[in-house]
């Protein structure tokens, strides 16, 4: 029995290294001087340096443009998203809809599409109508990602709602509308929450669109990250440093956030999924 | 071979990691200070479009920086406004013509690849300089001497004899070696093919992590395809023959076989996935005792704050070819005219491109600058043999002024890549071919012979 | 009756503005998408735009690198979604038994999924990956395996993408099954022991069929992922060496934008828009049949 235990811990500490030591190397190569980086072989002791994360914060090579163009286009993303995403969630769980399965189902299959599929007319409409490289043109086309993927979220937290609470406000005649606001919001605000992360956090980490349809207005962390490979000379120490403080804002969002997640992910997956 | 370490590092900025200039508080007062009596030698009115707004797309390097630098001595010369946007090369041309296409005259001007101008005359999207150059009112020739330009630079960005992007930066491509390695082994740079593959032999030890010699592997109409045409027009040869495109024939396939002999027997495993900053990098390391790639990584290579071969480098043309000729890479960085701009911003557009690709200007931009930022690429050979030029590139290692020099002049071959419209899907289609071939996918006649049936395809119409 | 109907205009009233946005944002698009599939869109030869009807689609057929394409995108798909599963669930049955720490593996197994792709791509290549300066290249030359060039050869590079996509992933199964499995009712267990069935008895006969719907939606989710996966692969190899790694999405995004075909490259984005809607309809289908 021992044995079996120690072999447990061990298979599951080398999982926790195969997961974690990408982005721990990634912070030691952050903390190390160009010339550090170079060396063979790969020097775990070295003199730490702050300069990559001055020279990518403050420096020559900022990403603190594409952090603000980052947190624009995540943070309007999700609030439309929001927007429309609990009243239809709302209808399609708990209210009488028409064509209720056809809908969900509809809602579902935006959620499956390619995005490659999607980036090609948006650049030829996009340039058409002069939004390429604008805010308004990106927000519009995450909402293609993001606005059924919380649908399909918040149906899932919504059904679990009991059906009694809300059967009382409506005897209350308090109105569907009411009986949204005050019973089922406050009741599905974990489920919000989750949505609110998740939305944000993919919306955060979208690459393709970015980089075909953004520009030098609009440039998201994550292409400004790729652009460091393709620059007069790769520099793996800036590259780190400029990925971590990029990636930052999500890494302590999910740590935070890191039992709904879990949770969202259940929900979503399993309870959700499982009924429909 | 010295160099003082204010020279290195004013080189190392100058080819990268360049601190981005402009907002910097010296500015107002060097444009103050600067004389512009050089440029009003120029006999035309300088401030025939004052007040005309001008936006220019260019890739944030240190050769712009520099340009960026100066910018406000242009704007009291001429009272137009200049915006410069930074786009990183791998997405230039794409913005670019997605700027062109949609004809919203976003970019006055762009730093455009030269393999780039077919198609955007085949679309009209520039202007034909000849109109500009020609025009007294705007060029006093006998002051601009374009003609002093790099020839071969301005036949790359010409199409069917005219010019359509003036040269602003661009480089040639030379044998960098370790000298010292090659001296202790009795060896001489290569003047043949053949040699190449002896002094790789010579001095490859991949047990002790040195190897022989290596050359860009990674996929791309600029990275690979920037390499393999040198080596097939060495192989004599020709693009073109009997109005078809010819990527197979057997100079081509005995090009590539050339090539993938070279990178398997005596580069690092993992050249296939490099490009010129990852070969800088081995360099640098310590690791390549060859490589052939841009003069101007010369800056790179003597950044005292990654290199171990400060003081142990040496420059020499590519070999003659079985064909006889030595064929270097062309590039440049070029300043095309939006043809939808409105005419005073076209004409706004001119002024700042004869202004950036001016003697002065180039002159300013390189040994004259304030700013930390020196660069090397100048467009004009008489700048190149000057005697500040030598003080500023003259401690880069061994022959690398006469060996520049003489390539520049000599080794440039115009008809190096296919000049065509289709290159974007052509120079890509041949960058796959090349890399399956390194890599071992595919032998190097398979494929070139799926390379020119794709091709065969894209050109049908 | 007039309830209902006030409950069905107002649901109506909820939903559609979402639904709105959805058919204007994703479905027209797509629409427009098949159209230019239909044309002769290539930005590098402007005079021979114009309808082209299935000009695109017939080009497919012997275009050898889209069939190479298309294979890598089963290869892709199919390996990462069944080496995910495996071992998300192998993973889960392990943590099941282990009971301390399970909190620091959850916070381990969140770092991969919340990382940018991109910057999963960039990380493998660059830290991990590149030989010389990799970790990896490090670790077997040490163990005396020798040097291997993860990227640069084509077998060893489809297996890297593979690789980086499985890591990047697999915390998802892993976190579902593990909770699905925490939510099985323990006296089934109970049950199945007093009866003596073994391990192997007991997960086959007991575990796996109670965990069945979890699964399928895993792999449903998995698959929709694998089959929409491009920043991770373009900045770790871009597609190469060769064609080694390009999958349909990466073969369309090249021919769209970096060779200009927009019309070729849509008809490639179309073909990858049918497998993806197939696929996903036909795992329902299976799905509801069960």
């Amino acid at each position: 029995m021992r044995v079996r235990n120690v072999l447990l811990l061990g298979g599951a500490a080398l999982m926790m290294v195969v997961w974690t030591f990408p982005v721990l190397w990634g912070l030691l190569t952050s903390l190390k001087s160009e010339r550090d980086v170079l060396a063979y072989p790969p020097s775990i002791l070295f003199e730490p340096t702050l300069g990559n994360y001055a020279d990518v914060l403050f420096g020559a090579t900022t990403i603190l443009p594409n952090l603000v163009s980052s947190v624009i286009v995540a943070g309007l993303t999700t609030a439309l998203t929001m927007l429309f995403a609990i009243p239809a969630a709302y209808a399609l769980s708990r209210l009488d809809l028409p064509l209720r399965k056809a809908s969900g189902f509809y809602v579902l299959a935006t959620q499956m599409l390619p995005p490659v599929g999607l980036v090609i007319p948006y650049f030829l409409i996009l340039r058409r109508i002069g939004w390429t490289d604008t805010y308004q043109g990106l927000v519009l086309v995450y909402l293609t990602f993001a606005l059924p993927f919380a649908v399909w979220l918040l149906v899932s937290y919504f059904e679990e709602i009991p059906r009694e609470m809300e059967e009382a406000a409506l005897l209350d005649r308090a109105g569907r509308l009411r009986a949204l606001w005050h019973v089922i919001l406050p009741q599905a605000k974990g489920g919000i929450a989750v949505t609110v992360i998740f939305v944000f956090l993919n919306s955060w980490n979208e690459f393709l669109f970015a980089v075909v349809l953004g520009g030098n207005t609009v440039r998201t962390v994550t292409v400004a990250m790729f652009n460091f490979i393709s620059l007069e000379q790769t520099q793996w120490a800036r590259l780190a440093a400029a990925a971590m403080a990029g990636m930052a804002p999500v890494i302590v969002l999910g740590l935070i956030a890191q039992k709904h997640i879990v949770k969202g992910l259940t929900v979503g997956a399993v309870k959700g999924g499982g009924r429909r | 071979m010295k160099v003082d370490s204010k020279t290195r590092r004013r080189l190392l900025q100058a080819g990268a990691a360049a601190p981005v200039v402009l907002g910097a508080p010296w500015i107002t007062r060097f444009a103050h200070a600067q004389d512009l009596g050089a440029y009003q030698a120029a006999k035309i009115n300088w401030r025939q479009a004052e007040g005309e707004k001008i936006t220019v797309a260019v890739i944030p390097a240190g050769y712009f920086d520099a340009l960026i630098a100066v910018t406000p001595e242009f704007q009291a010369l001429t009272g137009i406004e200049v915006r410069y946007e930074k786009v990183p090369p791998g997405q230039i041309r794409q913005k670019a013509i997605l700027d062109l296409t949609s004809k919203t005259g976003t970019y006055a001007t762009h730093a455009a690849d030269p393999m780039y101008y077919d198609l955007y005359v085949a679309n009209k999207w520039v202007e034909p300089i000849g109109n500009y150059l020609g025009d007294a009112k705007l060029t006093d020739a006998s002051w601009y001497k374009p003609d002093d330009i790099i020839p071969a630079w301005r036949g790359a960005n010409s199409v069917k004899g005219q010019l359509y992007g003036v040269p602003f930066d661009g480089e040639s491509t030379l044998q960098i070696y370790r000298k010292d390695l090659y001296d202790a082994k009795g060896l001489k740079p290569a003047e043949t093919f053949d040699e190449v593959m002896k002094n790789a032999a010579g001095v490859h030890n991949a047990n002790d992590r040195l190897w022989g010699a290596a050359l860009r592997g990674f996929k791309g109409a600029g990275q690979n395809m920037y390499i393999y045409p040198s080596i097939f027009r060495a192989f004599g040869g020709e693009w073109f023959g009997g109005g078809q495109f010819r990527a197979n024939s057997r100079e081509g396939v005995a090009a590539l076989e050339w090539y993938v002999e070279l990178l398997t027997k005596y580069a690092p495993p993992a050249v296939r996935n490099w490009n010129w900053p990852d070969l800088a990098d081995a360099f640098s390391q310590s690791t390549l005792g060859l490589y052939v790639d841009a003069n101007t990584s010369a800056s790179v290579l003597n950044n005292p704050e990654k290199s171990k071969v400060i003081g142990k480098i040496g420059y020499a043309r590519w070999p003659k070819g079985p064909s006889g000729k030595r064929v270097s890479s062309i590039w440049n960085w070029g300043f095309p005219i939006n043809s939808a701009l409105p005419d005073k911003a076209k004409r706004a557009t001119w002024l700042f491109i004869q202004w950036a690709c001016s003697a002065e200007t180039q002159a300013r931009t390189s040994w004259k600058a304030a700013g930390p930022v020196k660069r090397l690429g100048l467009n004009r050979l008489a700048l190149w043999e000057s005697k500040e030029f030598a003080t500023l590139a003259g401690g880069l290692g061994a022959n690398f002024l006469p060996a520049s020099i003489a390539s520049m002049r000599e080794d440039l071959d115009v008809g190096w890549r296919p000049q065509m419209p289709q290159w974007p899907a052509v120079g890509e289609t041949m960058a796959t071919a090349i890399q399956a071939a390194l890599v071992g996918q595919q032998k190097p006649q398979a494929a070139l012979d799926e390379a020119q049936a794709r091709i065969a395809q894209i050109l049908k119409s | 009756m007039n309830r209902r109907t006030g409950e069905r205009q107002f649901a109506l009233a909820l939903f559609l503005p979402a639904l709105l946005l959805l058919v204007v944002t994703t479905t027209l698009p797509l629409v427009y998408l098949v159209w230019t599939s239909l044309q002769r869109i290539d930005l590098s030869m402007p005079w021979l735009t114009g309808f082209a009807g299935l000009a695109n689609y017939a080009q497919l057929g012997g275009d050898a690198r889209f069939w190479s394409s298309l294979g890598l995108t089963f290869v892709y798909t199919g390996s990462t979604v069944a080496l995910q599963v495996a071992v998300g669930l192998g993973l889960a049955l392990l943590v099941m038994q282990v009971k301390a720490g399970q909190g620091l593996l959850r916070v381990a197994a969140i770092l991969p999924i919340v990382l940018a792709p991109v910057v999963a791509g960039l990380f493998w290549r660059s830290l991990v990956l590149a030989p010389d300066f990799g970790i990896l290249d490090f670790l077997t030359r040490a163990l005396g395996l020798g040097s291997y060039n993860w990227l640069g050869d084509p077998q060893l590079a489809l297996v890297s993408v593979i690789a980086i996509h499985t890591w990047q992933w697999t915390p998802f199964a892993f976190l579902v099954l593990l909770a699905s499995l925490a939510a099985l009712p323990p006296d089934v267990y109970e049950a199945a022991r007093l009866d003596r069935a073994n391990a192997w008895q007991r997960f086959r006969h007991i575990t796996l069929p109670l965990l069945r719907p979890a699964i399928v939606i895993v792999v449903i989710l998995r698959m929709v992922t694998a089959l929409s996966a491009f920043a991770a692969i373009f900045a770790a190899t871009g597609g190469g060496p060769g064609s080694a790694t390009e999958i349909l999405n990466l073969y369309a995004y090249r021919l769209s934008f970096t060779e200009l075909n927009l019309g070729y490259g849509a008809a490639v984005a179309t073909v990858l828009l049918l497998i993806t809607l197939a696929v996903s309809f036909g795992l329902f289908a299976l799905r509801k049949a069960r």
